[in-house]
């Protein structure tokens, strides 16, 4: 298998990407900048330097930085900018930014793969990405200090100009590329102290404002080729319903449309525009067999309860003995959480186009995860991954939903079946009932305190799918990029059966934000149960997080009620080994007044969690209204180590926080037989700027390492609405959306 | 059929059913104008007719006939932001941008009609654009902030005036 995807980049001359089977950290990729040896070769002939994966410079003092984590509206554009402008030394703004290809050295070193989840971007691209802009600026100097003859020592840098401030002369990065990238890559290239930062944590403006307020900006669903034509999906009224008869062949006989081919997931309808492709659709007449096994949601939760009862469940933290307590407790509780399915919602509706030809495959969509969109194609057609060329876009809001590739898949599917480039368009319908949706869970919790309202025991038991189960399968062979595709669904087979050993890492996702609560209960058992009832399910705005941290926190305010003491306190008094949480929460209890004295019907509710590496707390502040909540205000206070841009945090927050409400007041997928409920934005609601709270955020001040933000400010945001609930109303909300009248 | 779109008088041979979200993206290769729901409830397809927002994924191609069509592509003046746009980026609204040409011209038309809105008038206003990304407390400010300079609202205001007459 050839290394080349991309027309610009070889990856056989850079020796610096070093893919290893660890032999314990599991399927690992380490990228090692220190070992790049082979430079001479980065030169084009047209004189520009590609210094690594990320840096070209050119002659003209163009920089172009290719973008190896997605822009979908969490910032990597300009965070990612920031950091290798920083340690080059030119102003980010300088900066031309282009979308990485599917390419092993675009990796993301936290998952082996190339996407972009987890709230991961800036955490792992903080070493990296100023190794890389550090390294080509010593390279710059060095080149300078042969050109004016004088020392390295005696050089500075600026705005993308090497500076020899003796004798005032300049050098732009430009003209020293060719000799640059003769140079040998420092071992260790020295970074800039925090104290030296230019940009890092000063940067406010985002990169990508411009091409989004003039309309400019190429969404998947705007790119592709002239040539290609419009494809639907005619797709089946409920999961695992079949395809049976239609009269295709009929309306192709009158000329209707130019091509209507049967597909993996339902009939594609192929015309000149998407428009006439509609118009197809609705004298197509589909007959589809029922798929006589399909959920509802009453069997859903049936499955889990028998599951709860019937299986203990793996234990995933223990502490103590929590059985040993219940009998001495001054107060038990009892209590089970239910969360729906969500659906993703991303404003862009899943697209893409693709055009398969007998040697290459061209895939122009939205994706976060490339090297996946890769695999699916080459699961469909007869070509390698290898062959696949991703041309990725700005993506329209990915929240987890861009990882899954059936989009790519279907569409490389119908080109390549009708031999013509397509483009590909889901409607709001096909999106809103085709998704993976955010798993259902249950969740059993049993606390018990002592009289002295000491917690003795917490107990949580957890029942829903795994999603690696579903997600596995596309995933191994995109980390063994290496295995022949014969082997694909032997790779998923191994991958799901070696989770959680050195082979694979554990899929968390059940679990992920229940078993490392930083509160130091003496006795703790946190235990998860598998169970799936076939309904698709993936990744979502910080998944597990998003049920646990609404169940955990809302939980903990039971628990508190039951101790008799003051929610903030009790947190503050079990958090004493977690100084970074404490503070957080302190601080929120100053800056959001928590205990104030709120005017007449305003009731506050406080909830704190961590995620992703970071610690977040919020204080809801909200009243009842003619028999609706209504959230007047969101307090929120995070602490992501070093920021890197302060703006873009605060956004994240705002983001998630406004994510979070929606879930909480409204969002909720049900399932008639595998058929969904919901359709489009009148029955799947999206919380709209009538509906805001006025948010404020608080950033700590910090040195340490910087984690995500992307996901982190959602969990806290339900727990703090269900606990100041249960303020304004006596009742506990145990159950997601929340009803007042339910 | 014709109209005129951006200023610019078109002559167009298409179904007279077909959205005007479909000419506009498909046929007119204007591709600011985003698709996000098909019925109107998300503002994302938003456009001016005679300087008036519409949801182009249900206005047929036939009501705009002989009319005044803006889309994100036409509010600007040449290399000159709209004032509603520069107040974007001063507030960083964007962030996936997906559904922010709707957005943009749903205030566009707002201020033009109403250059000094409440908060009301602005919810009023702004709850027919859903934003997944959660923006709206910067759409809110970014519009105030431009009610507030009325000065170079204005100007804009009589170009785009312009626009939807000419």
């Amino acid at each position: 298998m050839g290394p080349v995807h991309s027309e610009n980049i070889s990856l056989t001359r850079r020796g610096f990407v070093k893919a290893s089977i660890a032999g314990s950290g599991g399927l690992a990729l380490s990228l090692n900048l220190a070992g790049c040896a082979t430079t001479s070769k980065s030169i084009s002939p047209d004189g520009a330097w590609k210094a690594d994966a990320w840096l070209e410079i050119k002659p003209d003092n163009t920089i172009v930085f290719t973008l190896d984590r997605v822009e979908m509206g969490q910032g990597t554009y300009t965070g990612l900018t920031t950091l290798i402008a920083e340690e080059l030394d030119v102003a980010p703004e300088a900066i031309n930014v282009i979308f990485a290809p599917a390419e092993k050295a675009y990796r993301n070193p936290s998952y082996g793969i190339q996407l972009t989840g987890g709230s991961s971007s800036l955490s792992s691209a903080w070493k990296p990405l100023r190794n890389a802009g550090a390294s080509a600026r010593t390279m710059l100097i060095s080149a300078a200090a042969d050109t004016l003859q004088v020392s390295p020592d005696t050089l500075s840098t600026a705005n993308g100009e090497v500076m020899h401030a003796a004798s005032n002369k300049r050098l732009t990065y430009g003209s020293l590329a060719r000799l640059a990238s003769q140079k040998k890559p420092p071992e260790s290239p020295s970074l800039k102290t925090p104290n030296e930062f230019k940009y890092i944590g000063k940067q406010t403006q985002r990169l990508d404002s411009l091409t989004k307020v003039t309309g400019q900006a190429t969404f998947g669903i705007d790119a592709g080729i002239d040539t290609a034509l419009a494809a639907i999906v005619v797709r089946p009224p409920s999961i695992g319903a079949e395809l049976d008869a239609h009269n295709g062949e009929e309306l192709l006989s009158k000329g209707l449309a130019d091509a209507i081919v049967e597909i993996s997931s339902g009939l594609a309808v192929v015309a000149k525009s998407y428009w006439h492709a509609r118009q197809v659709e609705q004298k197509l007449q589909v007959k589809w067999r029922d798929n006589s096994a399909a959920p509802s949601d009453a069997l859903v939760f049936n499955l889990y309860e028998e599951t709860a009862n019937t299986d203990a469940g793996n234990v995933v933290r223990e502490e103590g003995d929590v059985t040993t307590q219940w009998s001495d407790a001054a107060e038990l509780l009892e209590v089970e959480y239910r969360l729906p399915f969500l659906a993703h919602a991303t404003m862009e509706p899943m697209n893409c186009t693709a055009h398969i030809q007998e040697n290459r495959a061209d895939i122009w969509t939205s994706t976060q995860g490339p090297d996946v969109a890769q695999v699916a194609v080459a699961k469909v057609t007869d070509l390698e991954i290898e062959d696949v060329y991703v041309h990725n876009q700005f993506i329209g809001g990915g929240f987890g939903r861009r990882l899954t590739q059936d989009f790519v898949a279907e569409a490389a599917e119908i080109s390549a079946k009708v031999g013509l480039p397509i483009k590909l368009t889901w409607s709001r319908e096909d999106d809103m009932r085709n998704d993976f949706y955010r798993p259902a869970s249950l969740h059993k919790l049993k606390g018990a305190v002592d009289e002295k309202g000491n917690v003795l025991a917490w107990k949580h038991h957890i029942v829903g799918p795994a999603l690696m189960d579903w997600y596995v399968w596309d995933v191994a062979p995109a980390k063994l990029s290496w295995a022949p595709k014969y082997m694909y669904s032997m790779l998923g087979s191994i991958g799901l059966m070696a989770q959680g050993t050195p082979m694979a890492p554990a899929d968390t996702s059940g679990y992920e934000g229940a078993d490392d609560l930083d509160y130091q209960f003496r006795n703790q058992q946190v235990t998860y149960s598998k169970a799936d009832a076939g309904i698709p399910v993936s990744y979502w705005r910080a998944v597990g997080h998003s049920y646990n941290g609404y169940v955990t926190e809302s939980f903990f305010d039971e628990m508190a009620e039951a101790a008799k003491k003051d929610p903030v306190a009790m947190r503050l008094e079990l958090l004493s080994e977690s100084p970074r949480m404490r503070k957080v929460i302190e601080t929120l209890a100053d800056k959001g007044n928590w205990g104030r004295v709120t005017p007449n019907g305003v009731f506050q509710g406080f909830a704190a969690h961590k995620s992703f590496g970071s610690f977040v707390a919020q204080i809801v502040e909200l009243s009842i209204r003619s028999d609706q909540i209504k959230i007047e205000k969101v307090i929120c206070v995070v602490d992501c180590g070093t920021v890197v841009n302060p703006d873009i945090v605060t956004m994240q927050m705002e983001s998630g926080i406004v994510f979070g409400l929606t879930a909480a007041l409204y969002g909720e997928i049900n399932f008639d037989e595998g058929a969904p409920r919901q359709s489009n934005f009148h029955d799947y609601q999206i919380l709209r700027m009538n509906e805001m709270p006025v948010i404020e955020t608080h950033i700590i001040s910090s040195d340490e390492k910087p984690t995500g933000v992307g996901e982190p400010g959602l969990p806290p945001l339900a727990p703090a609405v269900a606990n100041a609930l249960y303020k304004a109303t006596g009742k506990r909300f145990r159950s997601m959306p929340f009803r007042l009248n339910a | 059929m014709k109209l005129t779109l951006n200023g610019e008088t078109l002559s167009l041979d298409l179904d007279p059913q077909m959205p005007l979200l479909w000419a506009i993206r498909d046929e007119l290769n204007l591709t600011g104008t985003k698709f996000g729901c098909g019925m109107g409830l998300c503002g994302a397809c938003t456009i001016h007719m005679n300087g008036a927002a519409i949801r182009s994924c249900i206005t047929p191609l036939n009501a705009a006939e002989g009319q005044h069509l803006t889309t994100i592509e036409g509010i600007s003046d040449g290399d000159e932001l709209h004032p509603v746009q520069a107040s974007w980026i001063k507030h960083s609204v964007p962030q996936c941008g997906y559904c922010q040409p709707g957005q943009i011209m749903s205030a566009t038309a707002l201020l033009a009609s109403n250059p000094t809105p409440s908060d009301d008038d602005i919810e009023t206003a702004m709850a027919g654009n859903i934003c997944r990304c959660g923006t709206y407390s910067r759409i809110k400010r970014a519009i105030k902030d431009v009610a507030d300079s009325t000065d170079s609202f204005q100007q804009a205001n009589a170009s785009l005036a312009y626009n939807a007459k000419n």
